[in-house]
């Protein structure tokens, strides 16, 4: 696995007179993770979404390395998995269909979004529309997991999952992290993630 | 490095991916195609009643009824075709389509939709139209070239404004305010080859001019489109 490294510094961001991220910085190296918390409004999510190169931050930078390559927010984007409350599937289609289209566009093998969904235990037949808020959760995660990526976001991760669901979304995450996987936990909670990783605290 | 071949192989393969989800999506839901639809065939008979064989006299009708056919065509397209980016916003689908999806392959894909969504709607209501206005067309190729081209300048004048105003609050008043300006060259060009083509008069430097404004506003949409839709 190539190496991989993720570093944010003095990032800054304000919604019109609310300043939400006032110098954030922080860093993970190969096969790291680092746990964001901090109380509903504190900028965990806005963090995750700077990160992932969903919004722009108004001041700071963002740098991740993979491949010993400097990736732009373009090319983050493309790069990083993603879990948050807000991503959303098309309704009208199944889960196995929705892991399709999305991996046609990420170059990821049919097989590999059939291999995920049976390890999170989801039927790939049910319309996404028809998903409980756990299987939705659940389809997230194989999202996220399609394309093999480095970098991990993971805006309340294990959210709406029941006890199977989150152990095996718990296994996929350690797989990743042995793999030199690198992820970047966001939560209200202080116990979401097991180990020693490094903690950011906002608000 | 990726090779270039398999770059585009790439690309293609994620505008096809777009194309087919879109179909995909609109022929289990039927939005458009109602919405579209609906409309059309609203507005054609009331055109019909009203300036058909017992309304207009055939004198006043030649020079109106081109207007009113891309009228009824240009409202059907602003009914339906904003969906294509308002829809991926209103549901939450967009987060992942940015961080999936290459944007000029993304575009591209929406583009070819909403075109062979504009053709299939040209090729339902013209037809219809000519019949129930009894309006003779006389030189038929002049007349499928503009309808093909004026079509295909729609989808993608619609498709553009539609990513723009996507993310916008008043996105009905701000699609009107936007889509004047830019489809009023096309409709002034089909509005005069569609009379031409009725007169069975030549097309004259017009074609051009429709061709060449479907190419302008395609390529500046491709350079547009990845500054409107990322942040």
């Amino acid at each position: 696995m190539p190496p991989t490294s993720l570093r944010f510094t003095s990032l800054r961001r304000r919604f019109g007179r609310l300043a939400v991220l006032q110098g954030v910085s922080g860093a993970v190296g190969e096969g790291g993770a680092l746990l964001v918390t901090g109380p509903n409004g504190s900028g965990k999510s806005t963090l995750l979404r700077c990160l992932a190169g969903l919004l722009a931050p108004d001041a700071g930078t963002v740098e991740l390395t993979e491949e010993g390559r400097l990736l732009d927010a373009a090319g983050r984007r493309r790069s990083v998995g993603y879990v948050a409350p807000d991503l959303a599937f098309y309704e009208e289609l199944t889960a196995g269909e929705n892991l399709a289209f999305f991996g046609r566009l990420r170059g990821a093998p049919p097989e590999r979004g059939r291999e995920l969904l049976g390890r999170l235990g989801l039927p790939a037949e049910r319309l996404a529309g028809a998903l409980s808020s756990g299987m939705r959760q659940r389809l997230r995660w194989v999202w996220a997991l399609l394309h093999r990526p480095r970098l991990l976001l993971l805006d309340e991760p294990f959210q709406n999952l029941d006890a199977e669901g989150e152990s095996a979304a718990r296994d996929l995450l350690a797989a990743h992290r042995a793999g030199g996987g690198l992820a970047v936990v966001a939560s209200p909670s202080p116990l979401e993630l097991d180990g020693d990783a490094p903690r950011l605290a906002l608000g | 490095m990726t090779p270039p071949a398999s770059r585009s192989a790439d690309w293609l393969a994620e505008a096809a991916a777009v194309f087919a989800k879109e179909w995909r999506c609109e022929l289990r839901t039927r939005y458009a195609l109602n919405t579209l639809g609906l409309f059309a065939f609203t507005t054609l008979v009331m055109v019909s009643a009203g300036l058909g064989p017992l309304g207009a006299a055939r004198a006043v009708g030649t020079p109106v009824l081109p207007v009113l056919l891309w009228l009824i065509l240009l409202f059907a397209a602003a009914a339906g075709l904003p969906r294509v980016f308002v829809q991926e916003e209103e549901t939450h689908t967009a987060i992942a389509l940015r961080l999936a999806a290459t944007p000029s392959a993304l575009f591209c894909g929406k583009l070819a939709y909403g075109a062979t969504l504009m053709l299939a709607l040209e090729a339902l209501v013209a037809p219809l139209f000519l019949a129930m206005l009894q309006l003779d067309v006389a030189a038929p190729g002049l007349f499928a070239a503009t309808l093909l081209a004026g079509g295909c300048g729609l989808a993608i004048a619609s498709t553009l404004i539609a990513a723009m105003i996507a993310q916008a609050r008043g996105r009905s008043t701000l699609f009107a305010v936007l889509a004047f300006p830019v489809t009023l060259p096309l409709l002034l060009l089909v509005v005069e080859l569609t009379r031409n083509a009725v007169a069975g008069e030549p097309a004259g430097g017009a074609l051009v001019q429709l061709l060449l404004y479907d190419a302008t506003v395609a390529v500046a949409s491709l350079m547009l489109f990845p500054v409107v839709w990322n942040p």
